[in-house]
């Protein structure tokens, strides 16, 4: 079975790179899944869970927005940060999403900050349950 | 003769000294080859982000952003200063710090306000005792600065430039060349100029190797939601990148400069120990045969 290369990047290291039967990652929209011989894209990522199938076994890792690069010979996932699901911490989660709702936004600017935060948050929460 | 004790004296502090410069030489080229273990490893991100722009500007997506956009008229131009936060690293952080207050002098004569911040003990306290302003300091920033704490800079540096509170930003930084040189500079991080960032210079690792050979190839890439949204997120990305690469440059070179600086402490000690060493024998010595004069001249008088 055709595989495919996976590799995600932070601006401090590369944190993945392995061969997938295929990956699944949280686009600004939704979910998005590839698989091998995927046509070239580049796509916005959102705040979520990416999985990676390699034959039965499947592995699940937190993404931090970013972007997802597909090229012919590899998938590069560049994200800010990428966490285990195990090291979010769920109270933490959730007191960051009541601050993030509490923030008070009079401009574009604060409220774009806002909705980062928010959908940051959430998606952190989402993991949890 | 009080002179011996006092050589002896002063070659035991200098063995000691020398002790110390050697571990501190050690230390240091541990700390280089980690903090250069890291920045060659960031180095990936940053080429990815340039492909991305690169394949966007391939497609026909005209390159613009309020970040790339230089101004007319500048009125207040930050300058962001990169020191140690500690010392006994040589001219590290005076050449740095020769270059910025340079570059602030020309600022004032033709800008007028130019706000500075500092990262490291040291440029923050040499500022202070000049008397100039300090619009932000930082002391976290050690071998290993984290992403996450630049980025927070980044990210208030790029607010309040399109807000429109600062017209340009100035980083006085000692880039890393090669292993063997390293000079102190100003680069205008904001506006941005260009888009790609030079990492050649650090080792391209194998995940990059396969980007750019690949890139020669010309793919029709799909944008999702659209090239201008992506452009709208990669810019601040890049920026993000650039301020870290910076840091990380920054701590490179000042392992460096301190492991070069202790390296010359630990040689010129051993001159003097060397030195020292000849001076108190030969003081011995010459009391030795002193003290045999007096002896033949106390039996000669007696017999």
């Amino acid at each position: 079975m055709a595989t495919i290369r996976c590799v995600v990047v932070t601006p401090e290291k590369t944190e993945l790179d392995l061969q997938a039967d295929s990956l699944t990652v949280p686009l600004y929209d939704g979910e998005i899944g590839i698989l091998p011989g995927r046509a070239p894209m580049v796509g916005r990522l959102g705040f979520g869970i990416m999985k990676v199938k390699q034959g039965s076994s499947e592995t699940s890792h937190y993404v931090d927005g970013g972007f997802v690069q597909v090229r012919r010979e590899a998938v590069y996932v560049l994200t800010d940060r990428m966490l285990k699901p195990e090291s979010i911490d769920k109270a933490q989660a959730s007191s960051d999403l009541e601050k993030a709702l509490a923030i008070v936004s009079s401009s574009p600017e604060t409220f774009a900050l806002k909705d980062r935060a928010v959908s940051q948050a959430r998606a952190k929460l989402r993991l949890q349950a | 003769m009080a002179n011996i004790r006092l050589l002896d004296k002063r070659r035991k502090s200098i063995k000691n000294i020398r002790k110390i410069t050697r571990t501190m030489e050690l230390i240091a080229t541990a700390r280089f080859k980690k903090a250069m273990d890291r920045a060659s490893a960031a180095s990936d991100y940053t080429n990815l982000i340039t492909a991305i722009v690169q394949d966007l500007a391939k497609s026909g997506t005209e390159v613009s952003h309020p970040l790339l956009q230089s101004r007319e008229t500048v009125k207040a131009a930050e300058m962001l200063l990169l020191t140690s936060n500690r010392g006994l690293c040589g001219g590290y952080n005076g050449s740095v710090l020769r270059l910025a207050l340079q570059r602030r002098n020309e600022i004032a004569e033709t800008i007028g306000s130019s706000p500075m911040s500092v990262s490291g003990k040291r440029g923050i306290s040499a500022l202070k005792f000049r008397g100039i302003p300090l619009e932000k300091t930082f002391t976290q920033f050690d071998d290993a600065p984290a992403f996450d704490e630049v980025a927070k800079i980044a990210d208030d540096l790029m607010e309040r430039f399109i807000t429109g509170k600062i017209d340009r930003v100035d980083v006085v930084y000692t880039k890393f060349l090669t292993v063997s040189k390293q000079v102190a500079v100003v680069e205008t991080l904001l506006p941005i100029s260009s888009l790609a960032i030079d990492s050649k210079k650090v080792n391209a690792s194998a995940v990059t190797d396969v980007a750019s050979g690949a890139s020669k190839l010309k793919d029709d890439y799909e944008f999702l939601p659209s090239a201008e949204s992506i452009l709208e997120e990669v810019v601040p990305a890049a920026f993000r990148a650039r301020v870290f690469k910076c840091f990380l440059d920054a701590a490179v070179s000042e392992q460096i400069a301190r492991m070069i600086a202790m390296k010359s402490a630990t040689e010129n000690a051993g001159d003097i120990i060397k030195q020292l060493s000849r001076t108190f024998n030969r003081a011995r010595q010459s009391k030795i045969t002193q003290e045999i004069m007096e002896i033949i001249g106390g039996v000669e008088a007696l017999g």
